[in-house]
């Protein structure tokens, strides 16, 4: 070190300067690192098979966070699991997942679990032993022997064998079959396309359709599967010249409406008669007079739907009369489609047999009528997605003896005498059917993590067979244990399973829409549905895709009414129906009807939820209970007052501005402008700019840090070092990058998630993570009213006219991550040089050298560097991030980041390492699209590509030249890596010859 | 004014570079150089590695060629021999001790890395560098302890080539750190 101080004299050079504190802090933090803990070295008692310390066992299983069965690949390490992608060879989501997916890890690992089973005593829920629980529930099923046939099993919808086990094994008790619930599922739609089409879920063919009208049918947020439908949406789309035009009819502007062309925004109940007028039963004006849309508008629409063939026609049915707006979507799809957009094929098999919401409510009924002796609920949450109007809790306390199979506590399980935990589904063995005649099996990827069964072997256990539900699992595969052991690799089979008929909907229930100004439109989150995702840290700092509010539940409503009401975003107004009022912090949007007001549910749990599900409110205590024709619950039919409040909550947002001020950041052009020949315009050499060496691949000047190899050949040093593409080490002659099809990009946020899950990020939005000394700034997402989220990537959603408040705007969703710049605002200004240009073109963030000066963040014109204020990483402070056993699932290969250290998108440097490290076992260079990002491989539309762009073999070198290709701020010379590729709109027929008349202004920035 | 501050600031740069040293000097010292903790059994290498036997490392850090982790023996590839061999030795009767308890061996680590640091084993191994070359003459330590300091700058000293121009490697920071 001394010569390094030698050097520290007066006229000190910024190299020279940064070496001395450089080196001081390395040393530093190694002194309360490596040295005074003692550290302990476990081994293995008997070393597994197969298993490699330090390196990773993948295991294919069945996702379960839906009824739709996606295939998942979990990735373990040391017995661990540490991660979830998608299953490249499953025929649903062909190797993506979405984010409620990939959170089944926080759902393994959440710190609220049940940890033993739990016995009612004395009227608190006790921890027990297996013995003592499994004897209590012995003792119950013999007690209600006589009116067994009053026992209710409600079971979490699912496909695969288990159904008709758990029916079988219920039969042996004299016990009715269970029912299957799904919450999440649009009821409606499946009833009226079991109707029409013969299937639950038909297979949606977007890329034959020329045009989408979509009425309510948030195909992308959570109507269906997400993955498969947005996997095949999103390949439409990029069809460019001849991909469909969507149009979105609704009165709020989902995810899907926000990725329409267009949208016509008709009050909530009135799409029917939308439906009905393009059928030819009812006239324009009618329709007008129904929905509160103008004729012109419905004319064009009548026009522009008689001239597209084929077209596809989809409906969501959460209204009164939610099914046949569902059926009479269908006849006018099957008219209008011709049978190519959705045939009878069946797309989703999970959604066969999912039995109605209104069963949950005759259940509720008999309940109170004391009628049920036993009630037994398997994931399941009725107590919460039932609205209170429904009564089903308060029933519940009716029934003499409750068992709750749950995992996780919720509001039903802490209304149960007796817990018997279930192990998580990365805990069990189990199958489903996501496509008629494909079995997707699932098996366990640990051990349990605590005191838990799995219920399937708990019921077996009670029964005659004593086995185990793997035995019987493996006695029913073809082949036995070593067929089984073959499949379970790739994780599906071909096989089927005994499809469930779902009970016939009991005459409905239709409630009172009371009286207001106002429609009110509760809506299933997209991210935690009806509240099954909210005890997950990941899903609740996940910023909503529309609205980019976390941990918070808000009062959407237009600017126009704000205006009315005088309320700016977060002043709070009372939301009142009849069936009960919240006082909530609004939030204006330009997607809504003006005589509209959304709140979105699945927040606002009860303490029994566990520490994260308290976020928020539950905007089910406002809905009126009343069913359609299929059993669905209505969500959107009653009247709402709203009225100003006087208080002020902070709106738990991300979003800086909605409106891009001309500066570019997401580009749209139109399919005109696509047609033109000209190519994208690089721009030259700006004034003053510096003549610049580029390094091979996307522009990148060589950087100004290079030295030479060993940095003592002297100051008049010309050597490049390792910058020299020539160079041994060869890192030069890559160059990381990355693209974004815009074209293709929904704005879903599950790489947001991933990414979460990949780098390590902690979540710092529950209460004692916040302050706690400033009134304003304290409960849930505090931190992140101060801006400090930590997400290292984030979806940026930008709106495109509308200033007046209209109906017509556009939306730009643009993920934004470090833009890894050849040409680095932040690296300039960091004085420990603790951010620095890698030859190999990453922007690299040295951890264990920065001081959190912050000068990189300031600098940074993408906002996109992140400073850990509170060490949320670090297991001694009030704001860590991962309670035990959350961190379980962090990533070993990425370093777990401490207070006052600066952080950001490395684009997955680790995974680019571990490429190259087994690349270099095999003797053998890089292949080309080898390895992806952990953003890429989730992505369920396929807008990211990743990798070397000065490698022409690999995809992201051809997509960087694209015709639609841009850099963000490239005025700023900052030679960025992601490369932007322009969304494409299909503007309307009328549209493009107004367009045409006069100049344009819709394209462009 | 202006010259003023110029005269203000090399003393304050003055001040920082003797403080930087004064650091730098300690985190040398209190590095865990020659670290060597007690065994809960007390393993010779000298017996194992040395001696007559010279066993491969290989033999019980069986992932050392494979993966970043060298990898420990289970307790189970312990009595593999000592079932057998030297069963009436007091370490030994410890060991079994742990084997029918069904307990692991809590052995306490010697070698550690900061967090931040990302060491591949299989790379150093599979370029032919010998465990030797950071771990020192393990074969002969009857109590194995750190010879090597396992600073950034040794580490530098091997990747830039200049202690042995064969093992040359990156020394770009995100080599190991990330």
């Amino acid at each position: 070190m001394s010569a390094e101080t030698e050097a520290a004299k007066p006229g000190v050079k910024r190299r020279d300067f940064l070496k001395v504190v450089g080196a001081t802090t390395v040393a530093t933090t190694a002194m309360g690192c490596s040295s005074e803990r003692v550290e302990k070295l476990i081994p293995y008692l008997v070393s597994p098979d197969e298993t490699v310390p330090g390196v990773s066992t993948y295991y294919s299983t069945t996702c379960r966070e839906c009824s739709a069965g996606c295939g998942v690949v979990a990735e373990t390490r040391d017995g661990r699991a540490i991660k979830l992608e998608g299953n490249p060879e499953h025929p649903l989501n062909r190797g993506a997942l979405c984010a409620k997916g990939q959170s089944a890890l926080q759902g393994l690992y959440n710190p609220d679990r049940y940890r033993t089973p739990m016995i009612r005593k004395n009227g608190r829920l006790v921890a027990a032993t297996w013995d003592e629980a499994l004897t209590l529930f012995r003792q119950k099923l013999t007690e209600t022997r006589g009116a067994a046939a009053n026992a209710v099993f409600i079971n979490r919808h699912e496909s695969g064998n288990f159904p008709s086990f758990l029916n079988t094994w219920l039969a042996s008790q004299g016990m009715p079959a269970a029912l299957s619930i799904d919450p999440d599922i649009d009821h409606a739609a499946i009833a009226a396309n079991k109707q029409s089409y013969g299937v639950a879920w038909p297979r949606l063919n977007f890329s034959a359709a020329r045009l989408i009208i979509s009425f309510g049918a948030d195909f992308l947020d959570g109507w269906g599967a997400n993955v498969p439908q947005q996997l095949d949406f999103a390949d439409a789309r990029a069809k460019l010249e001849t991909a469909p035009r969507l149009i979105y009819v609704g009165a709020r502007r989902s995810l899907t409406g926000l990725n329409a062309d267009h949208w016509i925004n008709a009050r909530p109940g009135s799409e029917l008669a939308i439906v009905q007028m393009l059928g030819g039963s009812v006239t324009a004006q009618q329709a007008s007079q129904a929905s509160g849309v103008d004729v012109a508008a419905l004319t064009e629409l009548q026009r522009e739907f008689a001239a597209a063939r084929p077209a596809m026609v989809l409906a969501g049915g959460a209204s009164p009369r939610g099914m046949e707006l569902c059926l009479a979507a269908n006849a006018l799809n099957q008219s209008a489609g011709g049978g190519a957009t959705i045939g009878s094929s069946s797309g989703i098999n999970g959604f066969e047999g999912i039995d109605s919401p209104s069963q949950l409510r005759a259940v509720a009924q008999r309940m109170q009528a004391g009628a049920v002796p036993l009630l037994m609920t398997r994931g399941v949450n009725p107590a919460y997605t039932m609205p209170k109007s429904s009564g089903f809790a308060a029933a519940m306390a009716k029934v003499p003896f409750k068992v709750s199979f749950s995992s996780i506590p919720d509001e039903t399980s802490a209304l149960a005498d007796l817990v018997l935990p279930d192990n998580h589904s990365l805990e069990s063995w189990g199958d489903a059917e996501p496509v008629r005649g494909t079995l997707s099996l699932q098996q366990p990827v640990m051990d349990p993590i605590f005191d838990t069964r799995a219920t399937a072997d708990v019921l077996a256990s009670l029964g005659t067979a004593g086995a185990t539900y793997r035995d019987i699992m493996i006695g029913r595969f073809p082949g036995g244990a070593t067929g089984l052991a073959a499949a379970l690799p790739r994780g599906i089979a071909s096989g089927s399973t005994s499809v469930l008929v779902p009970r016939v909907a009991p005459a409905p229930v239709v409630g009172q829409p009371g009286n207001g100004d106002f429609f009110l439109m509760v809506y299933p989150s997209p991210l935690l549905g009806t509240g099954d995702g909210a005890n997950k840290p990941w899903l609740q700092e996940l910023p909503d895709p529309v609205t980019k509010i976390a941990w918070q539940t808000v009062a959407e409503i237009h600017p126009s009414t704000a205006a009315r009401l005088g309320v700016e975003n977060g002043d709070h107004v009372t939301v009142e129906t009849v069936a009960g009022r919240l006082t909530l912090p609004a939030y204006v949007y330009l997607g809504i009807r003006p005589d509209t007001v959304a709140v979105a549910a699945g927040r606002g749990h009860s303490e029994a939820a566990g520490r994260y599900a308290r976020a928020g409110h539950n905007a089910f205590d406002l809905l009126p209970y009343s069913e359609d024709r299929s059993g669905a619950t209505s969500y959107s039919f009653a009247k709402a007052k709203v009225t100003k409040d006087g208080g002020f909550s902070r709106l738990v947002t991300t979003e800086g501005s909605a409106r891009q001020h001309g500066r570019g950041i997401g580009q749209a052009m139109t399919l005109a402008e696509l047609a033109q020949p000209q190519a994208h315009e690089s721009h030259g050499e700006y004034p003053g700019d510096a003549s610049h060496e580029f390094l091979p691949g996307l522009r990148s000047p060589t950087a100004n840090d290079a030295q030479g190899d060993l940095g003592d050949k002297g100051e008049e040093s010309k050597e490049k070092g390792m910058y020299d593409p020539k160079h041994w080490s060869g890192m030069a002659k890559h160059r990381w990058a990355m693209t974004v099809d815009l074209a293709r990009c929904t704005g879903c946020s599950a790489c947001v998630t991933a990414c979460y899950a990949e780098n390590n990020i902690p979540t710092v939005g529950a209460d004692w993570q916040g302050p706690k000394f400033m009134p304003d700034r304290t409960g849930f997402g505090a931190n992140i009213t101060r801006s400090r989220e930590m997400a290292w990537l984030r979806l940026e959603r930008y709106f495109e006219g509308g200033e007046d408040g209209s109906a017509n705007f556009d939306t730009r969703f643009v993920p934004m991550l470090c833009q890894h710049c050849g040409n680095a605002p932040c690296e300039p200004v960091c004085p420990v040089y603790a951010t620095y240009h890698a030859p190999d073109g990453l922007n690299v963030q040295v951890y264990n050298r920065c001081v959190g000066t912050r000068y990189c963040s300031n600098n940074c014109p993408y906002k996109v560097r992140y400073f850990n204020w509170f060490g949320y990483g670090e297991p001694a402070r009030a704001q860590y991030a991962f309670p035990e056993p959350l961190n379980w699932q962090l990533n070993p290969d990425v370093t777990v980041r401490g207070k006052g250290v600066m952080e950001k998108c490395t684009f997955c440097v680790q995974r680019i390492r571990d490429a190259e490290n087994r690349a270099s076992l095999e003797k053998r260079g890089l292949e080309p699209d080898e390895f992806t990002t952990a953003c890429a491989e989730a992505c369920p539309s396929r807008a990211i590509t990743f990798g070397d762009a000065a490698d022409e073999r690999w995809t992201v070198a051809k997509l960087a030249h694209d015709k639609r290709a841009y850099h963000v701020f490239e005025e700023l010379n900052t030679f960025t890596a992601v490369v932007y590729l322009k969304k494409v709109n299909h503007p309307g027929a009328a549209a493009t010859a107004a367009a045409a008349t006069a100049p344009a202004t819709s394209g462009g920035h | 004014m202006k010259s003023k501050r110029k005269w203000l600031a090399i003393p304050g740069f003055l001040a920082l570079a003797a403080a930087a040293a004064t650091l730098s000097a300690y985190a040398g010292a209190s590095s865990s150089e020659g670290n060597a903790p007690a065994q809960p059994v007390a393993f010779p290498h000298t017996l194992h590695a040395g001696g007559n036997l010279k066993m491969n490392c290989i033999y019980c850090h069986y992932s050392a060629g494979k993966s970043p982790d060298p990898g420990l023996p289970a307790v189970g590839t312990c009595m593999g021999c000592h079932t057998t061999v030297a069963i009436d030795k007091p370490e030994i009767k410890k060991l079994a001790g742990f084997w029918q308890r069904k307990e692991p061996v809590p052995w306490v680590r010697v070698h550690k890395l900061p967090e931040y640091v990302h060491f591949p084993h299989m790379r150093h191994v599979n370029a032919g560098v010998s465990c030797q070359e950071c771990h020192g003459q393990i074969q002969n330590m009857a109590v194995v302890y750190q010879q090597n300091s396992l600073n950034m700058g040794w580490c530098i000293n091997c990747h830039i080539g200049r202690s042995n121009p064969q093992f040359k490697a990156r020394y770009d920071c995100a080599t190991c750190h990330y």
